[in-house]
């Protein structure tokens, strides 16, 4: 699968864009401010329906103009897919793939599966849980369409369970507490279900690929998960968690926590609080690592999901490098175009000299793409 | 800005759902240039709606009389109930021709970001209706959505003290969706496919 073309309208600093890449390697050159990675922005976009930048959707928009729409064709030799989105200023964002709109929305990021290594990677590795646990949601929902959807339908029972804590507090009705425990338990323990799985068949990979961009360092990465309503033990590859089990545990951590949401009007337990974590060894990645290990870390998990989702769909996902090599010494920026000659891929950089010699290039000034 | 009397319609059209401004002001100027006859005639059927419709005192379907007339139908058993979230759902699945009793409207699903919790739907009116006319079964076909599952849930649960056999349709219905984009046979196999809460 590869993007055969890509039309931007109103989006960021386009005001009219078509781009047609090579399906190989695509090296996008431009100064800083030049608008290169709005046009990986909008790759993305296509496949996860929100930025990695994490920009809300508005401000996507054009300054002064009411709607953003992208839109990009996807091939896979005879097929095409394409996928379009409209962002209005007011109102709701309309999907449509092939011109019509999908049943679910989850099926989208299977369609066009994209991997992003972007300059703020180390954060995942550095900050909170909740970059970690976007990182697992994502990844799964690419793999499996299922995994989107129960990811949207955790999220709502727990919107709607906070909006009752936050009218009610102390007041609200016992009974439908009650309810919307039982389906934040069954939805939450599919959530969680999901998430050690995927962390199960990334454990070898993520093995794998520490050994190839950590240097010199032995040390084996495996990942850990912690929770504050259910031990989860040791995650080894091909880890089958048992769903019962975590759902009636997590039934059980909402009843027991009940007056304490209601005084804080809020969700204690579940999978939005959890934190997924990674070792070296036995030190935690997190606190215990240095900024060199940090990186080689970072960049395993991004290389890790490209072979996973590569294995998966049984053909390589689109690769996203934005401005990376920048940050890298020979040997990590080594591991990272190991995987280049695969797929399609597309890398932006501020440098011509930056970027190892490959590929088409195009120059990116002021909206316009050569 | 149009003049007065065409920007008044175009605003009421614009509040309708699944109407757009660019809409509204096509279906104005549509209206402005059809026969006064015809105008006199939309304007009456919507003012007739309002006037001679209303809700059935027994399920809380639309009707002109005081019950509808599945109510009224002798031949449709009582002691089985469906209960829907909006009048409308009836006709979808009447439509399927699986289902021989009475309905329940409920009139939305829980949903405390909208505001809507048990107290705001006609739950209590069902409770005194199981009583009234000895239900043994009821059916919920609340639409599949998180609130509506929820609600369903919430409904097993009110009635189980009551002994009444709760059961919701079967799966199969599209995910998130309203009943209304199920088609017929899907729906009907999920009202003969329904499960027990
Ligand atoms: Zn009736």
């Amino acid at each position: 699968m590869h993007l055969a073309w890509l039309e931007l309208s109103q989006f960021r600093s386009y005001e009219n864009l078509r781009f047609e890449p090579d399906p190989g390697i695509n090296v996008l050159v431009g100064r800083n401010g030049a608008g290169k990675t709005n046009i990986l922005e909008a790759v993305g976009y296509l496949s996860m329906l929100k930025s990695f930048r994490r920009t809300p959707d508005a401000a996507l928009i054009r300054s002064g103009e009411e709607r953003a729409i992208i839109r990009g064709g996807f091939g896979d030799g005879d097929s095409e897919v394409d996928i379009a989105v409209e962002i209005p200023a007011a109102g709701r964002r309309q999907v449509m793939v092939n011109g019509k709109r999908p049943s679910r929305l989850s099926d989208v990021a299977i369609t066009a599966p994209v991997v992003a290594f972007l300059p703020d990677d180390l954060d995942l590795v550095k900050r909170g849980p909740a970059l970690r646990r976007e990182y697992l949601d994502d990844l799964g929902a690419q793999l499996v369409p299922t995994v989107g959807a129960d990811q949207r339908e955790f999220e709502k029972s727990l919107r709607q369970r906070n909006s009752l804590l936050r009218q009610d507090g102390r007041n609200a009705d016992p009974m439908s507490l009650d309810v919307w425990d039982v389906r934040i338990a069954e939805s939450g323990a599919r959530v969680l279900v999901n998430r050690l799985r995927l962390l199960g068949r990334l454990c070898n990979r993520l093995t794998d690929a520490y050994g190839t961009v950590g240097g010199e360092s032995r040390d084996l990465l495996r990942p850990i998960y912690t929770s504050s309503w259910v031990t989860v033990g040791e995650i080894t590859e091909g880890l089958e968690p048992d769903f019962e089990i975590l759902a009636s545990a997590l039934l059980k951590a909402l009843e027991e926590r009940r007056t304490r949401d209601m005084e804080t009007r809020s969700t204690s337990a579940g999978p939005h609080r959890d934190d997924p974590g990674f070792l070296l060894d036995d030190r935690d990645v997190r606190v215990r690592a240095s900024q060199g290990e940090q990186r080689s870390v970072a960049l395993s998990l991004r290389i890790a999901a490209y072979q996973l989702l590569d294995d998966r769909h049984g053909r390589p996902p689109i690769l996203l490098l934005d401005d990376v090599f920048s940050e890298l010494d020979p040997g990590r920026a080594e591991g990272v175009t190991g995987l280049l000659p695969h797929g399609q891929v597309l890398v932006t950089s501020a440098r011509d000299d930056e970027v190892p010699e490959m590929g088409r290039r195009w120059r990116v000034r002021e909206g316009i793409l050569k | 800005m149009f003049e007065p009397p065409v920007q008044r319609l175009v605003d009421e059209l614009a509040r309708l759902p699944g109407v757009g401004r660019k809409s509204a002001q096509r279906l104005a100027f549509h209206i402005l240039h059809i026969e006064e006859a015809d105008a006199e005639r939309l304007g009456n059927a919507i003012i007739d709606l309002r006037k001679e419709v209303r809700l059935c005192s027994r399920c809380f379907n639309i009707t002109a009389d005081e019950e509808c007339s599945i109510c009224r139908d002798l031949r449709r058993d009582p002691t089985s109930v469906c209960v829907v979230e909006r009048a409308q759902d009836i006709s979808v699945l009447e439509r399927t021709q699986e289902f021989r009793g009475r309905y329940h409207v409920l009139g939305g699903a829980i949903s405390p970001i909208a505001g809507v919790g048990p107290d705001q739907l006609r739950m209590r009116e069902l409770v005194a209706r199981l009583e009234a006319e000895s239900v043994s079964e009821v059916i919920v076909a609340t639409n599949p959505t998180v609130e509506g599952d929820t609600t369903a849930l919430y409904i097993a649960r009110l009635l189980k003290p009551l002994g009444v056999k709760v059961s919701r349709l079967a799966s199969g219905l599209p995910v998130g969706g309203d009943l209304d984009y199920a088609d017929e046979i899907t729906l009907g196999r999920a009202l003969s496919g329904r499960k027990e809460l």
